[in-house]
């Protein structure tokens, strides 16, 4: 098989997926304004919004990120992708699962899970893709010719190790007989935490780590910064799941264990981003933001800077009492999973499918037009989501007004996160016209080609 | 500078990364319920679902009500008289209620009011036409808070047959239970399981 084949694959895969994800995520916005568009049992707001979630993490963030990987490991360790058509095989059978799951979830088939709903035998079927895309990753590793491993190689061989074991706590080890109640939901929060934490940050760092440093043409600012990021995230990131229910009915001294290891984030978070902001500044002024690709990684690292420093403050007590249970958690899961790393992930591709191709970028001119509107819509998005949660965490605090006069005063806030939100779509289907034009339309041949 | 040794070796790598994480999974997940056995034990009676109750249980979470109905009144005042009854507070949730659970919908959005002590609130005949319309429940359920009705975001059930709404009813009308809260004016307990 040629190189790259499966690499190619996922991304192109994964890309379908954003399609769909975005788009039921346009509906769930919709149904907020007008709750009885789209009357049928199987676009009832709860299903739909599971499977927005789910194909957005798994189908495009997960996908488009193992796509990456096994184009950027090969690349950093000097060999071959240790098997493509193990990498293919991976992509079938991750496409039938996520489909499958999807088709269940709609027909009301899904597990009472946040992130897990994917419904036996698809979860799974998951862990099994997830074991073979990590005997590839690790075989790549291995069969390589560079003495050194570079810190993406780091945080992709974390990721997979992570993965495996934060999705089998939330999708299997939950469902077992014996766990229930409390001990269910502590396991929920810890996987839902993880998966953002321990799935989608380490496989984004690694394609940032690789991505902005080849982009801007300026070697890395820190390897220090790298060894205190890796190794502090690996410890402090999976001890934060109690932090989902402050004030709520699990132990007291573990939601303060939580509290305390929210704020320990900042170390690690701090450090990845002074090195990438690091790397930016010591690029010469003129070069620092030129094309999509430089501006998605730069911004990306803003939302990831903003994102967890918001974790850490929403979970002091007093300030969990306004941000709980409203839009703010809204805004601040959207800052993550679409600020920073779908920003890392579309920056990712931006850069590698041209170069798996052969092919140059369609049209920088219309990626540079896709980040302004994306990043304009999406201020405008979780600001609008912070604001409302804050007017509705103060309002809920007032006993004068009753639940549903308090849910009335929402329809501005929601209306604006409908228009910002359908704004975000446009910036992604320009986004897949121009990869549509890289692959299939007219681009230009890249001349020399230099990965 | 000399660069660590993990830095070449595959093995040293992924063994780190692996035990540095499992310290705090294993700390924040299989220590708390052996430290705290409310986890999965009452000292206090709790209700064991009916086979109809355990029904409405699975049709609650095919449809996804979790993502708009959190079921946990936190320590706050503010959630305890926001989802009180006739200004009697509600007792914020305990862990030991939860014990007879096989499926936690403890939640994290509210969309809609908590439900962790929804059970006795309204009738059933309430619910019913609240599942079948919920913007508007017809003349019997009209209230001085009926023009607000029109401004909640809840599907319509309509697509639920009758006996799964009886279904889904009958696992609410259980919800909150496990503590006595709510008392007539004049001390007597009003937890039936009747209504």
């Amino acid at each position: 098989m040629k190189p790259n084949t499966a690499s190619k694959l996922l991304i192109i895969c994964s890309l379908f997926y954003l399609l769909i994800g975005i788009s039921l995520g346009f509906v769930t916005a919709m149904k907020l304004i007008w709750p009885t568009i789209g009357e049928i049992e199987i676009l009832t707001f709860g299903r739909i919004r599971s499977v927005h979630t789910n194909l957005v993490m798994f189908g495009w963030l997960l996908q488009s990120g193992m796509g990456l990987a096994f184009f950027i490991l090969p690349k950093l360790l000097h060999t071959k992708l240790y098997s493509e058509k193990l990498g293919v095989v991976t992509c079938g059978l991750f496409n039938i699962t996520t489909i499958g799951s999807a088709t269940l979830i709609f027909a009301g088939q899904m597990k009472n899970i946040e992130y897990g709903e994917i419904p036996i035998p698809f979860d799974y079927l998951t862990v099994i893709c997830w074991v073979m895309f990590a005997i590839n990753i690790f075989a790549t590793v291995i069969n390589r010719n560079v003495k050194y491993l570079y810190v993406s190689v780091w945080y992709f061989i974390g990721a997979v190790i992570w993965t495996a074991f934060v999705y089998i706590t939330g999708n299997i080890i939950t469902q077992l007989p014996f766990i229930a109640g409390i001990n269910q939901a502590n396991l929920t929060w810890f996987y839902v935490h993880n998966a953002v934490g321990l799935v989608f940050t380490p496989m984004g760092v690694a394609i940032a780590y690789y991505v902005i440093p080849k982009t801007l043409n300026t070697p890395l600012y820190s390897h220090k910064l790298s060894l205190v990021g890796f190794w502090v995230i690996a410890f402090v990131y999976v001890w934060t799941g109690a932090h989902h229910m402050i004030f709520g009915p699990i132990s007291y001294w573990l939601q303060t264990v939580a509290i305390l290891f929210s704020w320990s984030l900042i170390i690690p978070v701090v450090a990845v981003i002074t090195n990438f902001l690091g790397t930016y500044l010591a690029t010469p002024k003129e070069k620092r933001y030129l094309g999509p690709i430089a501006k998605f990684m730069y911004m990306g690292t803003i939302f990831y800077l903003l994102t967890c420093l918001q974790g850490p403050f929403q979970s002091i007590r007093t300030v969990n009492i306004i941000t709980s249970k409203n839009d703010w958690v809204v805004g601040h899961a959207h800052m993550a999973l679409l600020g920073a790393f779908s920003y890392f992930a579309v920056g990712g591709v931006y850069h590698v499918l041209p170069r798996i191709i052969g092919r140059k970028l369609y049209s920088e001119k219309l990626g540079d037009i896709q980040f302004w509107i994306m990043t304009t819509s999406s201020v405008l998005f979780f600001g609008i989501l912070w604001v409302s949660g804050v007017v509705q965490g103060f309002l809920w605090q007032n006993m004068n007004g009753t639940f549903l006069e308090i849910l009335k005063m929402m329809k501005p806030y929601h209306t604006i996160r409908f228009i910002s939100g359908s704004l975000i779509i446009v910036g992604f289907i320009i986004f897949l016209y121009n990869i549509m034009e890289t692959l299939w339309g007219k681009a230009q041949e890249m001349k020399d080609v230099e990965v | 500078m000399k660069k660590p040794a993990f830095e070449k070796n595959l093995f040293l790598l992924g063994i780190g990364a692996f035990l540095i994480f499992s310290v705090g999974a294993t700390l924040t997940t299989i220590i708390p319920p052996l430290v705290d056995n409310t986890f999965y034990k009452s000292p206090y009676p709790v209700h064991t679902y009916t086979n109809q109750e355990l029904k409405g249980m699975k049709i609650y979470q095919a449809n996804g009500c979790v993502y708009c109905h959190t079921q946990q009144i936190r320590h706050l005042k503010a959630d305890q008289i926001r989802f009180g009854w006739r200004l009697v507070e509600a007792p914020a949730s305990q862990s030991w209620e939860y014990v007879n659970d096989r499926l936690h919908f403890l939640g994290t959005k509210r969309t809609g009011p908590d439900l962790a002590r929804v059970g006795g609130k309204y009738t059933s005949s309430w619910h019913w036409a609240h599942f079948k319309d919920p913007r508007n429940m017809g003349e019997k359920y009209q209230t001085q808070y009926g023009r607000f009705q029109e401004a909640s975001l809840m599907p319509n059930f309509y697509f639920l047959s009758d006996e799964k709404i009886k279904d889904l009813t009958a696992y609410l009308q259980t919800l909150g239970r496990n503590m006595n809260w709510r008392k007539s004016p004049n001390g007597e307990n009003l937890n039936d399981y009747e209504n």
